[in-house]
Formats: structure tokens, C-alpha cells, sequence
């Protein structure tokens, strides 16, 4: 759900790219980039099996 | 380097992020490999890459829309690193299939390291040029470089959709969600 949500996202940040302001369209971009890393973070949970 | 070999550099940026998605999108159909949640997220980070092209076409060239592209790029080369190291063990066979040797995640790891060189590579011959602040026409090459990234973005949309439905996408996916079929 939350990657659909983050690739909605991006399309309304490439249609304010294109057809919009640049300003809006860097600060979508700001927005979906934080709300990318939190995603990352919250999957990034799982022990890292090193080999070393 | 003047306003229209950027534009030009820029739209063949966006189709190189194209092919990347469109590699995923033959691997998901062709052999029925449904992306993991760190997969996902670096095509969600290969399609954020392609926000500062998109810009460059629409605006022209300008320092502060390849400054996003390498954000995007830096973040998706964590992710993309996050997921080798947890295929690194050995005898570990990855997740999904290899595609010359490589996951789809080392690629994506080569792939926004190359961005990341690329990128510093047009900003060392970066003539800092009048920023326009407004749109100007742009030619159909560029245009439907713009177009085919949305158009994929979309698609990717839709997939994820009907993999994961209204609930948090599975670790290891096996079957798309909203077409699981009630007991």
C-alpha cells in the first residue's frame, strides 16, 4: 500500500515538474523523498546476516 | 556545454531510467517474479532519479534539479546496498533471478552509482546558463522521454496495487493480492 502510495506520489511530483512551478515541484520532491527514506527505514528491520 | 546538448543528455538520461524499469517490469512478467518491498522502493527511487531530467527538459539545465537526481540516486544506492548485504552470505542464492550475473539489485546499485558519476560529470562541464524559471517548448525526442517515464511510473502504480491491494506488501510476494481469488 505504502509503495503504491509513493508512486502516486511521484506522478503528481512529475506533473508538477512538467506542467506546474518549479518551486512546487521541489518541494513535492523534498516531501516524497523523506516519506521514501521513512519507508526505507521502517522495512530496514531485518537482522543483516554478515559473513563477517 | 549549451541548453540543447543538456536537453539532450537529460532526455537520454530518462530513457536509460526507462530501460531499468522496463528490465523489471520483463523479469515481474516474463518469469512471474513479484518485487520484494526493497524492490519496490528502488523503482520507486529510479523513478524519483527521473524528476531532475524531467526538469532540465522543462526549465533547462540548471545545478539545483541535478541536486535531486543525486539525492535520489544516494538514497537508492543505500537501499540498493542495504539488500546485497542480505543476500551476501554465502551460498545464499539472492532473491529472484540473476541477469548476467547480477540481481536486480546489483544493478540497481551500479546503476545509481553510475548516475551519481554521471551527474558530477555534467555538472564539471555545467556553464551555469541564465536560469529560464519558465517553460519552454521542448522537442519531441525530450518530450517523449518525459511521457514514457510518467507512463511507466503509472504502470508501476497499478502493479504495486495489485500486488500488495490496501494492506503492507509481504516480505517474499508469491501471488498479486487483489487478484487472489475468496475461498
Amino acid at each position: 500500500m505504502e509503495f503504491t502510495v509513493l508512486f502516486l506520489c511521484i506522478l503528481v511530483v512529475m506533473a508538477a515538474s512538467w506542467w506546474g512551478s518549479r518551486r512546487l515541484a521541489l518541494a513535492l520532491f523534498s516531501i516524497v523523498l523523506v516519506a521514501s527514506v521513512a519507508t526505507y527505514l521502517h522495512h530496514a528491520t531485518d537482522t543483516l546476516n554478515l559473513s563477517f | 556545454m549549451n541548453r540543447s546538448i543538456g536537453v539532450t543528455l537529460n532526455a537520454l538520461g530518462l530513457y536509460g531510467i526507462a530501460l531499468v524499469l522496463v528490465a523489471a517490469f520483463a523479469g515481474q512478467i516474463l518469469l512471474g517474479e513479484l518485487p520484494c518491498p526493497l524492490c519496490l522502493l528502488q523503482r520507486v527511487l529510479f523513478a524519483m532519479l527521473a524528476i531532475g531530467p524531467i526538469l532540465n527538459i522543462r526549465f533547462g539545465p540548471h545545478p539545483g534539479h541535478y541536486a535531486l537526481s543525486l539525492l535520489a540516486a544516494i538514497v537508492g544506492a543505500t537501499v540498493s546496498a542495504r539488500q546485497i548485504l542480505l543476500h551476501i552470505m554465502p551460498r545464499d542464492p539472492g532473491y529472484g533471478s540473476a541477469l548476467l550475473g547480477y540481481h536486480y539489485y546489483t544493478w540497481a546499485f551500479i546503476s545509481f552509482a553510475a548516475a551519481i558519476v554521471l551527474i558530477a560529470i555534467v555538472l564539471l562541464f555545467d556553464d551555469r546558463l541564465p536560469d529560464d524559471k519558465v517553460a519552454r517548448p521542448v522537442r519531441l525526442f525530450a518530450s517523449g522521454a518525459v511521457w514514457l517515464m510518467i507512463g511507466l511510473t503509472a504502470i508501476n502504480a497499478a502493479s504495486t496495487l495489485l500486488e500488495c491491494g490496501f494492506k503492507a506488501c509481504p516480505d517474499n510476494p508469491t501471488f498479486y493480492e487483489l487478484l487472489k481469488r475468496a475461498p
